[in-house]
C-alpha cells in the first residue's frame, strides 16, 4: 500500500532523513517512532508530498507522489503536526470547503460531512468559529478534514498532543475502529500509545532506520528473558531466598522505594522466556512458604526501554537485563 | 481552484479587510470626483482615476499582504499542498480572488460616469477606457503584491515590500530622467547593478565559485560591449527605467486614449509575475 524506498532529504549537508526504506502492508498500522528531531514530520511531509525528497521517492497505492502526486494525494488523509486550520471559518464551513478541495460529488459531500463529524464527535460544534475552539477539539477537527474523502491511507503526525486522557483514549480508539478500512501510519513520541495501537513499530533516530518490528517482538529482542513484580506478605529476606532457589531465578531485587509495613515490593528476573512457567513456580514456593501473593504482574521489558536502549548513541541493541546477567556471572567468578 | 477562489472571497468579506479595502477606496474615489468634476466642474471622468493610480501603494498592500504570507506562517499551506491541487491551480484561484475584491471596487467605479452624464454630455468611451486601464493596471500590481506576499516570512514584511515596489515604479522616471545618459557612466552603473544583483545571488545560494564565475562572465560581456560599442549603453538606464516604470504607461489613459499597448503590457507583467509566484512556491518545496 505505502512503499518508500531510499527517502532522503539533505538542508545543506544536514541530513534530515537518510535513505529511509519501509513498506506499510494495506490495513496495516504503522507507529512511527523517534526522539524530537528524528526525521518523523519530515518523512511524512515527503510521504504527503508538502516537501519534496533530495532522493528517493514514496509510492502510494501504486502512485509515485513526485511523479503522479495529484494521483497519489487522492489516497492520502494527512492530519500534520500543528492541524492546517482556518480560524476565520466555521467548523462545516471548513469541512466543507476541504470537501471541495479534496474533489468530494456535490451529491455525497452532506453525507461525508455528517460521517467525519460523527466519527470525531464534532457535530454540535459545527457552527463554532475554529479559532475559538479549545487545543482538543482542533485536532479533531483536524483529523475530520483528513478522513474527508475516504483516503485509503491515513498519516497522522502526533495525533494525540495536546489532549486529555480522555480525549486521547477517544482518539486511539478512533483510530483503532479507523483501521479496520484504512492503512495508516501514525507518529509519535508516547510509546505506550504506540505499543497500544499498532501492528509494526518503526524506530527512527537522526534521520536513520534503527529497527522495524512488532511491538511484542522488539520486547522480546531486547528481553531475552522475563521478569514478575511482586508485592508479598512477609519478611524480605527468608522471601529473597526462597525465590532464588526457584530454577532459573537469576535475581531478586527488592523494591526499596515503595515502604508498607510487613510486605515487600519486589522484581523476580528468569532467564526462561515462559513467564507463565515462572509466576507458577512462584505460587507454589510462597504458598510453602505461607507468604501470600498480594500482586503478581508480567514485567515485560517496556517499549520504553526498548526506544532508550535502540535511541541510545552507541545503539547498544543488549538490554540492560542481559547485562545485568554478564556482572552477575563475572561477580561470581571474581567470588 | 474553485474551492479556494471560493475561499479566498469569503475570506475578504467575513473579515474587515475586504470592508476596510472597500471604504479607503471609495472615500478617495468620492474626494477625487468631487475635486476633479464637481468642484472644477469638468466633464472629463478620466481625471479621477489618473489622480488614483498613487493609492495602489496603499490599496494593493491590503488586499495581497495575507494572501500566501499567512498560509505560510499558520501552516495551512499544508493542507493545501497536500491536496489533490495543483500549485498553478492554487496560484490562479486566488489571484483571480483577490481581483475579484478589486473588481467590486472598480464596479461601483462604473457608475460615476452615468452620474455625470445626468448633467451634460460627456464622452463614455473615454471614461470608460480610463476605467478599464485602471483596472488593467491593477491586475498588474496585483500579481506583484501575491508574488511578494509569496516570498515574505510574514503579513508586515509583505505590505512593507509591496510599498516600496510600487513606490519605486511611480518614482521611478523622475530618477532616471536626472541620470547621466552618456555611455561610460551608464555603463559603470550597469556594472555597479550586475554587482549588487550577484551579491544577492550569492546571498541566496551560498555558492561562491559559480556567482563569481557568472558575474565575471557578465561584467566581460558588457567591458566588451562597451569597447566594441559604446553607443549601445547611451541612455539604456531611461530605457531599462521605462520598461519597469509600470505607472508611466496609465499616461495615454488619463489623456483618454485606448492604449491597446499598456494593456498588453499590463496584463503580461501578471502574467509574468503569476509564473514566479508558481515557481517561488515551487521552489520551496525542494529546500
Amino acid at each position: 500500500m505505502i512503499e518508500v524506498r531510499n527517502l532522503t532529504k539533505k538542508y545543506g549537508d544536514h541530513k534530515a532523513v537518510d535513505s529511509l526504506s519501509f513498506t506499510v502492508k494495506q490495513g496495516e498500522i504503522l507507529g512511527f517512532l523517534g526522539p524530537n528531531g528524528a526525521g518523523k514530520s519530515t518523512t511524512m511531509n515527503m510521504i504527503t508530498g508538502y516537501i519534496s525528497a533530495t532522493e528517493g521517492t514514496a509510492e502510494i497505492d501504486g502512485h509515485d507522489i513526485f511523479e503522479e502526486p495529484e494521483e497519489a494525494k487522492k489516497c492520502i488523509g494527512y492530519l500534520p503536526e500543528i492541524p492546517p486550520l482556518y480560524g476565520d471559518m466555521r467548523l462545516l464551513e471548513y469541512l466543507k470547503f476541504v470537501a471541495e478541495l479534496k474533489k468530494v460529488k456535490k451529491s455525497k459531500q452532506k453525507e461525508m460531512l455528517d460521517y467525519v463529524m460523527k466519527m470525531t464527535s464534532t457535530t454540535e460544534m459545527k457552527n463554532r468559529l475554529i479559532k475559538n475552539l479549545s487545543k482538543g477539539f482542533k485536532q479533531r477537527v483536524g483529523l475530520a478534514a483528513a478522513l474527508i474523502g475516504n483516503p485509503e491511507v491515513l498519516i497522522l503526525d502526533e495525533p494525540t498532543v495536546g489532549l486529555d486522557p480522555k480525549q486521547i483514549i477517544e482518539i486511539r480508539d478512533l483510530i483503532r475502529e479507523l483501521a479496520k478500512n484504512h492503512t495508516i501510519i501514525l507518529s509519535s513520541h508516547i510509546l505506550s500509545e504506540v505499543a497500544a495501537v499498532c501492528d509494526k513499530v518503526l524506530i527512527i533516530n537522526k534521520g536513520k532506520k534503527l529497527v522495524i518490528d512488532t511491538p511484542d517482538n522488539l520486547s522480546k529482542r531486547m528481553g531475552g528473558s522475563s521478569g514478575v513484580e511482586m508485592k508479598l506478605q512477609g519478611e524480605e529476606g527468608m522471601i529473597k531466598k526462597a525465590l532464588l532457589s526457584i530454577e532459573n531465578v537469576t535475581d531478586v531485587s527488592i523494591n526499596k522505594g515503595k515502604r508498607e509495613e510487613g510486605k515487600v515490593y519486589l522484581t523476580v528476573y528468569s532467564s526462561s522466556t515462559d513467564e507463565d512457567a515462572l509466576s507458577e513456580a512462584i505460587f507454589y514456593t510462597m504458598a510453602d512458604k505461607n507468604c501470600p501473593i498480594l500482586q503478581m504482574r508480567p514485567a515485560a521489558m517496556s517499549l520504553e526501554e526498548v526506544f532508550l536502549e535502540v535511541t541510545k548513541e552507541d545503539t547498544n541493541y543488549m538490554s540492560r537485563k542481559k547485562k545485568r546477567l554478564l556482572e552477575k556471572e563475572k561477580e561470581k567468578e571474581e567470588v | 481552484m474553485l474551492a479556494i477562489y471560493k475561499r479566498e472571497l469569503k475570506a475578504y468579506f467575513t473579515s474587515m479587510v475586504g470592508y476596510f479595502f472597500l471604504a479607503f477606496f471609495l472615500v478617495f474615489l468620492g474626494i477625487y470626483f468631487v475635486v476633479a468634476n464637481l468642484i472644477q466642474a469638468l466633464a472629463n471622468f478620466e481625471y479621477v482615476p489618473a489622480q488614483m493610480c498613487y493609492l495602489f501603494i496603499f490599496i494593493v498592500p491590503i488586499i495581497t499582504m495575507r494572501i500566501l504570507a499567512e498560509e505560510k506562517k499558520q501552516k495551512t499551506d499544508q493542507l493545501l499542498f497536500t491536496s489533490p491541487v495543483s500549485i498553478t491551480g492554487i496560484v490562479l484561484g486566488k489571484y483571480f480572488a483577490i481581483v475579484t475584491v478589486f473588481l467590486s471596487a472598480i464596479t461601483i467605479m462604473l457608475f460615476y460616469p452615468l452620474i455625470l452624464s445626468q448633467f451634460g454630455t460627456i464622452s463614455m468611451g473615454m471614461a470608460y477606457s480610463a476605467i478599464l486601464g485602471f483596472f488593467l493596471m491593477g491586475c498588474a500590481y496585483l500579481a506583484i503584491g501575491m508574488f511578494l506576499s509569496a516570498v515574505s516570512e510574514n503579513q508586515i514584511i509583505a505590505a512593507v515590500l509591496s510599498v516600496l515596489v510600487i513606490l519605486i515604479t511611480n518614482l521611478i522616471m523622475g530618477i532616471a530622467s536626472v541620470l547621466p545618459t552618456d555611455s561610460l557612466s551608464v555603463w559603470l552603473m550597469l556594472s555597479f547593478i550586475v554587482l549588487v544583483i550577484f551579491g544577492i545571488l550569492y546571498w541566496n545560494t551560498r555558492n561562491l565559485t559559480v556567482t563569481l564565475a557568472l558575474a565575471a562572465i557578465v561584467e566581460a560581456i558588457m567591458a566588451f560591449l562597451y569597447v566594441s560599442k559604446a553607443s549601445f549603453y547611451e541612455g539604456l538606464i531611461e530605457k531599462i527605467c521605462s520598461w519597469i516604470a509600470i505607472a508611466s504607461k496609465y499616461d495615454n489613459f488619463s489623456s483618454g486614449i485606448l492604449d491597446l499597448q499598456s494593456c498588453i503590457y499590463f496584463i503580461s507583467v501578471a502574467v509574468v509575475f503569476l509564473v514566479i509566484t508558481v515557481q517561488t512556491l515551487n521552489r520551496r518545496r525542494w529546500n
